[in-house]
């Protein structure tokens, strides 16, 4: 055969880079119950789409070319779903998968060319953090996310701006690279077990002699319920690759499309005669905010977003009559949907996402007024308020805004209340605002008061705190029924989609810190 | 065995289960008043009620248990 040894020299490289870090390495992997980057590959990927750049890359440090096949990170497109996408798979296998001037290279390559094309980019993250020694000295440091093109290569690994969607699995030990790549991106799944975190403990251990674990600074727990930095919580990998998938799915490729439409769902919309048995009589019972979303929108549809983060909040992308839809509401179960500072944060990072991929913003209000206090001042509450409204200012995708029952003070505003920018207001007969609630507004006015005296006083604060008059005005455009609210919002969003644009977004808010 | 604990500080307004119910996932178990709202607490799971370690009017603390189930 003509050219043979050059063949069997290619295909006996390729072979070397599709054994990984080796036998020993792989099992020692499987041991800890993982798959490898590239049986992740496979899984997530429809099978046999994966197109692969960098097989034979390996470590530009002399005599290291051999250990490091692809050198421990696997990139390329594919497919999910029939749509195609840009993959990063860090390699555990090889050297821990730390990141070295050549890994650097093959990653900005997936990034820059993802974004150039208008796919959205898959990560799938672990790693032990930088390599040693390559990264040494002042050359290391300098060419640390690669070199290229121009003086700026750096930014390649920490600066964004919101084209396309970037999605991360968190699928191990996760130190350097992975975690300012979750910080970078739209959607971040943690797997139990898992650890992300910006420096690992064994080299803190010696360092500062620390005593915690990856799992005290970067464990499921730490991201979903401290830092939100993850959006959601895996049990395990085939669960990680189905969320991502499923996300996917709300997702448009890039900024420039509006996210795929999918049919609706029999049923749907069916209990809308029953919605108000959601809603207490008394004014003062809390209620599960996530039974009304349900009921409201497509049948199965709803995809929670930082679900235990920020509680008093809720951001979930959902469909209605087919459409992605991004739903902003207050949960009353929990601080009786008192918004605090998480929740802001939250909610800005929310704003930011539906904006960017052209996703139209619905909001559900029922809250008394932020969470006040000492602590909430700690937490900067007067900066977290005046940035979400800076962000709401900002948005360009159709906002409708229902009052659902209390719209309180600045908190009622900051739900993209009258005045702060919806295409459409309305309010539930139920709904009531003001400056505070009224039950808060006797205390203050009139100091320690009798439960009769207060009662009294209350219902006097309750008098002026119905929508009609906001309605009369047209400070508000409706007043609905709450059992049509389903077909007001299908009929609302075919009027909001603005055929100038195509339901194609400014994106002002694309270039927004991509966490808080 | 699952612990319902409170979410917030607040007092006790009603217990709407006895001990040796069967109750269902997401069933009202008691109300909680706190933050001006009468917040449900709802059972986590299907079962039965083991343990009520609260009464109408007690004062609890965040995290403190107020039902065992099984």
């Amino acid at each position: 055969m003509k050219f043979e040894d050059l063949l069997v020299e290619l295909a006996s490289k390729r072979t070397r880079a599709l054994d990984l870090g080796g036998p020993d390495k792989v099992q020692k992997h499987h041991e800890k119950g993982r798959l490898t980057a590239r049986e992740r590959i496979g899984r997530l990927l429809d099978a046999d789409s994966f197109l692969e750049f960098g097989m034979l890359a390996c470590s530009d440090r002399p005599g290291m070319e051999e250990k490091t096949p692809a050198d421990g990170i696997i990139t390329g497109f594919g497919l999910i779903n029939g749509r195609q996408v840009g993959i990063v798979a860090n390699d555990f296998t090889v050297l821990a998968s730390s990141n070295s001037r050549v890994y650097s290279k093959k990653a900005k390559f997936i990034r820059e060319q993802a974004v150039e094309k208008g796919l959205p980019l898959v990560w799938l993250g672990e790693s032990g953090g930088g390599r040693l020694p390559d990264l040494q000295g002042v050359r290391g440091i300098v060419t640390l996310a690669g070199e290229g093109g121009s003086d700026r290569w750096v930014f390649s690994q920490y600066s964004r701006s919101r084209e396309t969607p970037w999605i991360i699995g968190i699928m191990g030990t996760s130190n350097g690279v992975p975690m300012w790549q979750a910080c970078l991106s739209d959607f971040v799944v943690q797997i139990k077990g898992s650890t992300l975190s910006v420096s690992g403990a064994r080299a803190l251990k010696k360092s500062i002699a620390a005593t915690y674990s990856d799992e005290d600074m970067g464990g499921w727990r730490i991201h979903a319920e401290h830092t939100g930095i993850s959006d959601r919580t895996a049990e395990d990998e085939e669960d990680c690759f189905g969320i991502i998938k499923k996300f996917l799915g709300y997702m448009p490729s890039n900024n420039r499309e509006v996210p795929p439409r999918t049919p609706v769902p029999e049923g749907s919309g069916a209990s809308m005669a029953e919605i108000l048995e959601i809603l207490p009589q008394k004014r003062t019972r809390a209620y599960d905010m996530y039974k009304l979303i349900q009921t409201l929108v497509d049948i199965d549809s709803v995809f929670d977003l930082k679900p235990t983060y920020g509680k008093t909040i809720i951001t979930c992308l959902a469909r209605i009559d087919g459409h992605v839809v991004g739903i902003v509401a207050n949960q009353p179960m929990v601080a009786g949907g008192a918004m605090d500072t998480d929740a802001l944060d939250k909610m800005v990072s929310f704003l930011c996402l539906c904006d960017s991929f052209n996703i139209p913003l619905v909001f559900l209000h029922d809250t008394p007024g932020f969470l006040v206090g000492k602590d909430a001042e700690l937490n900067k509450v007067g900066v977290k308020v005046t940035n979400a409204l800076h962000a709401l200012a900002q948005v360009t995708v159709p906002k409708i805004s229902i009052i659902i029952r209390k719209s309180y003070g600045q908190a009622g505003a900051n739900m993209c209340g009258p005045g702060v920018g919806p295409d459409v207001i309305v309010s539930w007969p139920t709904g009531e605002g003001g400056f505070l609630d009224p039950e808060t507004a006797a205390d203050i006015v009139f100091g320690e008061l009798s439960d009769e005296e207060r009662h009294n006083l209350t219902q006097e604060m309750l008098k002026d705190t119905s929508m009609y008059p906001l309605a009369q005005e047209f400070f508000i455009h409706d007043v609905i029924d709450p059992r049509q609210t389903r077909e007001f919002l299908c009929t609302t969003l075919r009027f909001l989609h603005n055929s100038k644009t195509g339901g194609i977004g400014r994106h002002l808010l694309a270039n927004w810190p991509t966490k808080f | 065995m699952t612990t319902i604990v409170a979410p917030m500080p607040g007092t006790i307004l009603e217990v709407l289960v006895a001990v040796g119910d069967d109750v269902v996932e997401d069933q009202e178990l008691l109300i909680l008043e706190a933050m001006k709202m009468e917040n449900p607490i709802c059972a986590t799971c299907k079962g039965k009620i083991r343990e009520l370690t609260v009464t109408e009017k007690d004062t609890v603390q965040t995290d403190q248990i107020l039902v065992v189930m099984e």
